[in-house]
C-alpha cells in the first residue's frame, strides 16, 4: 500500500494502536513483522516469497560468514548472498531489457532474433530491500558488523514497513540494534512524527502530484516540441516533482518510524542548494549514494590507485547507479552525465583547490549546479533519447516555431513553487528541520501543520504510486 | 557522490551527520531529536484548525452544488463491474464513452426489458479497446451495446479508460480496500470530487491568457454525477448554470490559438474498422452479438465531428464492415429534439426519453432484447423537462436539427 492512501491511514492507526498495547517486546516485534508483511502483500501477495528468499538466504549467508574459517569459504558465503540477491534483481528488473538489447545486437549483425514475449512484473521495492539485505552480508563480510543475534530482529530489519519499498535504504547497524531493546515513542515524539508525516504527504500529494506533475507531463508527454519557456518550466516542474515525491516519501517514512519509537536516517539534505555535484550527492538520496560509495566505488578502488582508476571507478559507479533506477539506457545516460559532472568537478578542484568563492559567486555556483542538475533530469524523465534531445533542443531555444504548451497559470505556479523550494533549500542548507522548528513560535507551527493537513485533505489525491516505487 | 571529493565547506555544526559523511564505516543508529516545543498544545490546535477548515470547505462545496453521495467512477469500481462478465451469463452489457454512459437510463432500460444492462462505459475513453476486451473474454455470450462518439472511437489510444482496463486485469488488494473506503467517504462528504481538488481549482482559474497554451479552462471539467447504484448522468448544474455550461461547451472545440485538428486519417479509419470487424466476429463466434449506438450531439461540436470523421467514412463504413446493426440518432426522429445542454450529453430527464426510444429500436432490431408486456408506454421529447432556458431548439440533437 502507498502512504498516500486511505488503506494506509487505516493500517497505520491499527499498527500504532497495537504497538501501544501493554504487550511484551517480542510480541510487539512479531506484530510489526506481520504488519510489514501485510503492508507488502497489499501490492501483490505472491511477491512476499521473494522477500522471504532474500531474508533467509542472507540470514544463513551471514551465519556462514561468521563460522567460516577459511577466506575462500567466507568469500563463497558472501558471493552466495550477492548472486542470489542480484540474480533476483536482474531477473525481474533487467531480464526483458537484456533480451531486447540482445535482439537489437543480433539484428545489427544481421541475425533475425525475436525474444520471447515477457510478462514479468517488477516486484515493488525489490531494488531497495535487495540493497538493504545485501548491506547486511557485506558488512559482516567486511567485518564492519556482527550478525543479528536473532532471526526476528533481522527479519524485521529487512521488512520494517516504513523503509521497505522506497527507503531510506537502511544498514543493519542502523536498525537491528534498535530492535534489541524495548523502545517506546514519547507523546511528543508521536506528535512530531505525525507532523513529519503531514509534511511528507503535503509534499507528495499537494506539490508533487497536484501542482507539479501536470505541467511536467504537459511538456514531457507533449506530441510537439517545446519552446524554451515551456521546456525549462516543464523540466523545473519535474525537478520539483521528483524531489517532493521522493523526499516526501522519506519524510513520511521517518515520521511513521518515529511514531513507533524508531529512528531512521536522513535521506535528503536540501539538495537544490548544493554547490557542485559531490555536494549534491551528499544531499540527494543519501542512503543510496552512500551505499554505492561503500559497496561499489570503494571496492572498485575509489581514489586509492591514482587518477585514472579513480575516474573509471567514478564513472562505473554512476553508470550502475543510473541503471539501478531503471532498465532503460536513458537512466544510464543520466548516471553517466552525473559521472562526467563529478569527474569534471574533481579535475577543477585538483587545479583550483585553493580558490574560495565570494558570496555572490557562491550563489552563482549554486544556481549553475541546479541548472545542470535540471539537464540531467531531462534524461531521467524522458522515455527515449529522441524525447530527451527534443527537450534539450527546446531548453536551448533551438526548436523552430514552437507552439505554447502550458497555460499561464501553470507557468506561474511552477515558477512560484520552484522558487520557493530552492529558496527554502538555500535557507536550510546549513541547518536541520528540527533546529528551525525549535525556533518557530508554537502558534505558527500549529497553523502551518493545520494548513498542510487541510491542503492534503482538500487535494484528495488519487493514491498515485511514488515515482521511486518503480525503481 | 564519492567521498573523495570534498565540498567547498566543512560540515557546519548545525547539520546532522549522515552516511554521506561517514565513508566506509558501519553506520551508527541514527539520532532523531524532537524539537523542544509544546507539542501537545500545537497538535491540539492544529487538529482543531484543520477540522474547522475542512468543515468550512465542505460547507462551501455544498453551497456551490456538490452533494454527498455523488460517486465518481473509479478504476476499482469499474473493475468490480467488469468482473460480473466473468461470473456467468450476462444478457446485456454496454461499453463506450461518456455519451452512452450519461444518456442511458439503466432503470428505464430495466423497466422496458426486464434486464438491467451492465454499464461499462467510461468518460473520455475510446469504446473500441473495451469492445476488444469483451471480445477476448470467453465468458461473454450476450448482447454488447457499443456506444460510439465518432471522434473518440476513430483514434488509436484508449483514452481515460486505460487505468480502469489495467485495473480489471491486475488489481492490488490495497486498491480494492482503498476503493471501499473511498465509497464511505463519498457517501458522507460532498467535497470528495476530483474536479474540485485544490490544484484543479487553481489551474482551472486560467482563462487562456497564454494564447495556444493548454489552458485548463478548455478541458472537460466536472460533467458527471453518479448515484449509489452506478447510474451516471450529466451534472445537473450544467443544465442550470450558464457559466459552467459555457465552459463545458468550450471543452469540445479546438483550443484558441491552436490550429484545428485535422480530419482522421485513412490509416486510423482502416485500422479501427479492421479491429472492430475482428472483435465483432469473435463475439458472434461464441454466440453473442454486437449493436452500435450513436447518441446525439449538437451545435458546433456536431459540425466538428462531421468534419473530422464524416458519417460516410466512419459510422456507415463501420456497420458495413462489421455487418452489424446500428442505431444512429440522425436516422430516427424519435431520438431527436432532445435537450443537450453542452452539445455532447443529454440532460438527465432527456436521457430517460432517449433510452426509452433507443431500447425500443433495439428490441425491433435484435431478438436478444424484448419489450415486456407490462412495460410502460413510450416517452416523447415532451417528457423531457428542459431546465436551461435559451438553448433547447438550437441544441436539439441531430445533424438536421442544427
Amino acid at each position: 500500500m502507498v502512504f498516500n492512501s486511505l488503506t494506509f491511514a487505516v493500517f497505520f492507526v491499527l499498527v500504532l494502536a497495537m504497538h501501544s498495547l501493554p504487550l511484551g517486546w517480542t510480541t510487539k516485534k512479531v506484530n510489526l513483522l506481520l504488519a510489514s508483511y501485510l503492508f507488502y502483500a497489499a501490492w501483490n501477495p505472491p511477491f512476499i516469497i521473494l522477500l522471504w528468499i532474500s531474508t533467509v538466504v542472507d540470514w544463513y549467508a551471514a551465519q556462514g560468514l561468521v563460522h567460516a574459517q577459511r577466506p575462500l569459504a567466507r568469500k563463497a558465503w558472501m558471493l552466495l548472498s550477492v548472486v542470489v540477491n542480484l540474480g533476483m534483481l536482474a531477473w525481474f528488473k533487467y531480464g526483458e531489457f537484456a533480451l531486447d538489447n540482445f535482439a537489437a545486437l543480433m539484428h545489427s549483425l544481421g541475425v533475425a532474433y525475436q525474444p520471447p514475449k515477457s510478462d514479468i512484473v517488477l516486484p515493488v521495492g525489490i531494488s531497495f530491500y535487495t540493497f538493504a539485505t545485501l548491506s547486511y552480508t557485506l558488512d559482516v563480510y567486511l567485518r564492519r558488523a556482527m550478525p543479528a543475534r536473532n532471526f526476528l530482529d533481522y527479519a524485521l530489519f529487512v521488512t520494517f514497513f516504513p523503509h521497505l519499498v522506497a527507503g531510506p535504504i537502511m544498514r543493519p547497524t542502523e536498525l537491528v540494534p534498535q530492535f534489541e531493546q524495548p523502545r517506546r515513542a514519547s507523546g511528543d515524539a508521536i506528535r512530531f512524527g505525525l507532523a513529519l508525516m503531514t509534511l511528507g504527504l503535503f509534499m507528495k500529494v499537494v506539490l508533487a502530484d497536484g501542482f507539479l506533475a501536470p505541467p511536467a507531463e504537459g511538456v514531457f508527454d507533449a506530441k510537439t516540441a517545446p519552446g524554451a519557456l515551456d521546456a525549462w518550466i516543464g523540466t523545473l516542474a519535474f525537478s520539483g516533482q521528483i524531489f517532493c515525491d521522493f523526499a516526501g516519501y522519506s519524510t513520511t517514512a521517518i515520521g511513521a518510524a518515529m511514531c513507533l519509537g524508531f529512528a531512521m536516517p536522513d535521506n535528503f539534505r536540501f539538495p537544490y542548494a548544493a554547490i557542485g555535484f559531490s555536494d549534491f550527492w551528499r544531499r540527494w538520496h543519501i542512503t543510496l549514494s552512500s551505499w554505492l560509495r561503500d559497496y561499489l566505488y570503494i571496492p572498485l578502488g575509489g581514489n586509492r590507485h591514482g587518477p585514472a582508476r579513480t575516474y573509471i571507478a567514478l564513472m562505473l559507479t554512476m553508470l550502475l547507479g543510473g541503471l539501478w533506477h531503471g532498465a532503460n539506457w536513458t537512466f544510464v545516460a543520466w548516471g553517466g552525465l552525473h559521472g562526467l559532472y563529478l569527474a569534471g568537478e574533481r579535475m577543477l578542484r585538483s587545479r583550483f583547490g585553493h580558490w574560495r568563492p565570494g558570496p555572490l559567486t557562491f550563489f552563482g555556483l549554486g544556481l549553475l549546479t541546479y541548472a545542470l542538475i535540471n539537464v540531467t533530469w531531462v534524461f531521467f524523465r524522458s522515455k527515449t533519447f529522441e524525447g530527451a534531445f527534443t527537450m534539450l533542443r527546446g531548453m536551448a531555444g533551438a526548436t523552430p516555431h514552437p507552439m505554447p504548451l502550458l497555460s499561464a497559470c501553470e507557468l506561474v505556479a511552477v515558477a512560484l513553487i520552484m522558487t520557493s523550494i530552492v529558496a527554502v533549500h538555500w535557507r536550510m542548507r546549513d541547518t536541520t528541520l528540527e533546529a528551525v522548528v525549535a525556533r518557530i513560535p508554537a502558534p505558527a507551527i500549529a497553523v502551518g501543520w493545520a494548513a498542510m493537513a487541510f491542503a492534503v485533505v482538500v487535494e484528495q489525491g488519487e493514491g498515485n504510486a511514488f515515482i521511486y516505487f518503480q525503481f | 557522490m564519492p567521498s573523495s571529493i570534498s565540498s567547498f565547506e566543512a560540515l557546519p555544526d548545525a547539520v546532522r551527520a549522515t552516511a554521506a559523511d561517514r565513508p566506509g564505516e558501519a553506520q551508527p543508529v541514527p539520532v532523531r531529536p524532537v524539537p523542544p516545543r509544546p507539542w501537545r498544545g500545537i497538535a491540539a490546535t492544529a487538529v482543531l484548525l484543520a477540522v474547522i477548515a475542512i468543515a468550512g470547505w465542505e460547507w462551501q462545496m455544498r453551497r456551490v452544488g456538490l452533494r454527498a453521495g455523488d460517486y465518481g467512477i473509479e478504476p476499482s469500481g469499474w473493475a468490480a463491474a467488469r468482473r460480473q462478465i466473468d461470473m456467468g451469463d450476462l444478457p446485456v452489457a454496454i461499453v463506450g464513452d461518456s455519451r452512452i454512459l450519461f444518456d442511458t437510463d439503466l432503470d428505464r432500460f430495466q423497466q422496458l426489458t426486464g434486464v438491467r444492462p451492465l454499464q461499462l462505459a467510461l468518460p473520455g475513453s475510446n469504446a473500441r479497446p473495451f469492445l476488444e476486451d469483451v471480445a477476448n473474454d470467453p465468458h461473454f455470450h450476450g448482447l454488447l451495446i457499443v456506444g460510439l462518439a465518432d471522434m473518440s472511437y476513430f483514434r488509436d489510444g484508449i483514452g481515460n479508460g486505460e487505468r480502469a482496463l489495467d485495473r480489471s486485469h491486475s488489481e492490488m488488494p490495497s486498491q480494492r480496500t482503498g476503493y471501499l473506503l473511498s465509497r464511505v467517504l463519498e457517501r458522507n462528504f460532498a467535497f470528495i470530487d476530483p474536479a474540485y481538488r485544490l490544484s484543479t481549482l487553481v489551474y482551472t482559474t486560467d482563462r487562456g491568457q497564454r494564447r495556444g497554451g493548454a489552458s485548463w479552462y478548455y478541458r472537460p471539467w466536472k460533467l458527471i454525477q453518479v448515484d449509489e447504484r452506478g447510474q451516471a448522468s450529466l451534472w445537473s448544474k450544467i443544465e442550470t448554470d450558464s457559466h459552467l455550461r459555457a465552459q463545458a461547451r468550450q471543452a469540445w472545440l479546438d483550443m484558441p490559438g491552436r490550429p484545428p485538428r485535422p480530419p482522421v486519417d485513412a490509416k486510423t479509419i482502416e485500422s479501427t474498422l479492421a479491429k472492430t470487424q475482428a472483435a465483432v466476429a469473435r463475439i458472434r463466434a461464441r454466440g453473442g452479438d454486437v449493436v452500435f449506438v450513436r447518441p446525439p450531439s449538437s451545435g458546433p461540436l456536431r459540425v466538428r465531428e462531421e468534419q473530422r470523421i464524416p458519417r460516410r467514412l466512419g459510422w456507415d463504413a463501420l456497420l458495413a464492415r462489421a455487418q452489424a446493426v446500428g442505431i444512429h440518432v440522425d436516422d430516427h426522429p424519435q431520438l431527436q429534439g432532445l435537450d443537450i445542454p453542452e452539445w455532447s450529453h443529454l440532460s438527465q430527464r432527456c436521457a430517460s426519453v432517449y433510452t426509452d426510444a433507443y431500447v425500443r429500436l433495439l428490441a425491433a432490431a435484435t431478438s436478444r432484447v424484448a419489450i415486456r408486456a407490462d412495460a410502460p408506454g413510450p416517452l416523447t421529447p415532451r417528457d423531457c423537462v428542459t431546465k436551461s432556458p435559451g438553448h433547447t431548439a438550437a441544441d436539439a440533437g441531430s445533424l438536421s436539427g442544427q
